[in-house]
């Protein structure tokens, strides 16, 4: 915005008010600034990047595609977002997965769908084997609360097939 | 300790947001900025208690948020710049009956807003009938007729 500041009207008056218009013309900057910084934050909210959006949501993959994970990349505290894992194995087959990481130190699991044939504890996660159908498919859904703040690390590994890495950021 | 933290985030916050909106923004309240008024404190509830809808965490956000509203009160007091920070400065929008077009449109005024003003506190009629139109800091217009104006 251009301003020639010593155009009469911008000049500092002493009565009846004692003014500082250089003060007040700063103002008027901060003001204007800011509402361009509130359009950019809704239009960021509005990509997701506040959780829930292109930019939030993510779909990541195993080297050879067999273990497929969508999820939200943000996260906020206190809300819950969904977590899709799906397999591809030979029909039929059970097969086992390790969900391990930080993901369990940032959020808690409110639920999880349908339920595994076996569940127990790792070193860092949980284990939990998933029957497939006759497609060789297998998927699980889960509701993840984020209970944390910050960058969390995860990873769902497969026997047979590469990592598929989660970074999850959970805003407070 | 996260409830102290809350009230204190969403204090500041807002207090940012509303100097981003302008003195302006809340100070005539309008059916609808009453309403808007109301959804921002609906919004803010929940951020302020999150989850905990004990006595304790009520009161330790009211603590805090009464804390800090005197705290700055003291600090507008002692400090001149404090107080120029948080509480801005008035201006002069009319000066001897003539519009000050350039103030008007950064504080985004229109000269209905002063007639409004002008009449509903002097009632004025005609913009040179004002000596001077004053945004307060509170958001207000006040208006000072001319001596000579009114018959």
């Amino acid at each position: 915005m251009k301003d020639d500041t010593d155009h009469p009207d911008l000049r500092s008056r002493q009565f009846p008010v004692q003014e500082d218009m250089a003060y007040q013309l700063k103002v008027w900057r901060f003001e204007h600034i800011g509402w361009y910084l509130l359009v950019v934050c809704m239009l960021l909210g509005l990509l997701g990047l506040f959780s829930r959006g292109v930019l939030s949501s993510q779909d990541a993959r195993s080297a050879d595609g067999r273990v497929q994970v969508e999820y939200e990349m943000f996260h906020r505290n206190g809300s819950t977002n969904p977590l899709k894992l799906s397999v591809h194995v030979a029909p039929e087959a059970t097969v086992e997965l390790d969900i391990g990481g930080e993901l369990l130190d940032g959020f808690s699991i409110e639920t999880l769908q349908p339920a595994p044939v076996r569940m127990r504890s790792s070193k860092q996660g949980m284990r939990l084997w998933l029957q497939a159908d006759a497609q060789g498919q297998a998927t699980l859904y889960l509701t993840l609360r984020g209970d944390g703040l910050g960058l969390f690390r995860s990873h769902i590994r497969m026997p047979g097939s590469s990592d598929v890495k989660l970074n999850q950021f959970i805003y407070p | 300790m996260d409830s102290v933290l809350r009230a204190l985030a969403m204090y500041l916050a807002l207090m940012v947001l509303f100097k981003i909106a302008g003195r302006r923004s809340l100070a005539e309240l309008t059916t609808f900025d009453f309403v808007l008024l109301m959804i921002i404190g609906e919004a803010t509830q929940q951020a302020l208690l999150g989850d905990d809808f004990s006595l304790t965490n009520a009161f330790l956000v009211i603590i805090t948020l009464i804390a800090l509203d005197v705290g700055f009160s003291l600090l507008k007091q002692r400090s001149g710049w404090v107080s120029r920070l948080i509480d801005g400065e008035p201006t002069i929008i009319v000066e001897n009956g003539k519009l000050l077009h350039r103030r008007l449109r950064h504080a985004r005024l229109v000269e209905a807003d002063i007639m409004e003003a002008a009449r509903s506190s002097q009632g004025i009629e005609t913009i040179e009938q004002i000596k001077f139109a004053i945004i307060e800091r509170n958001g207000k217009i006040s208006v000072i007729p001319q001596d000579s104006g009114k018959g």
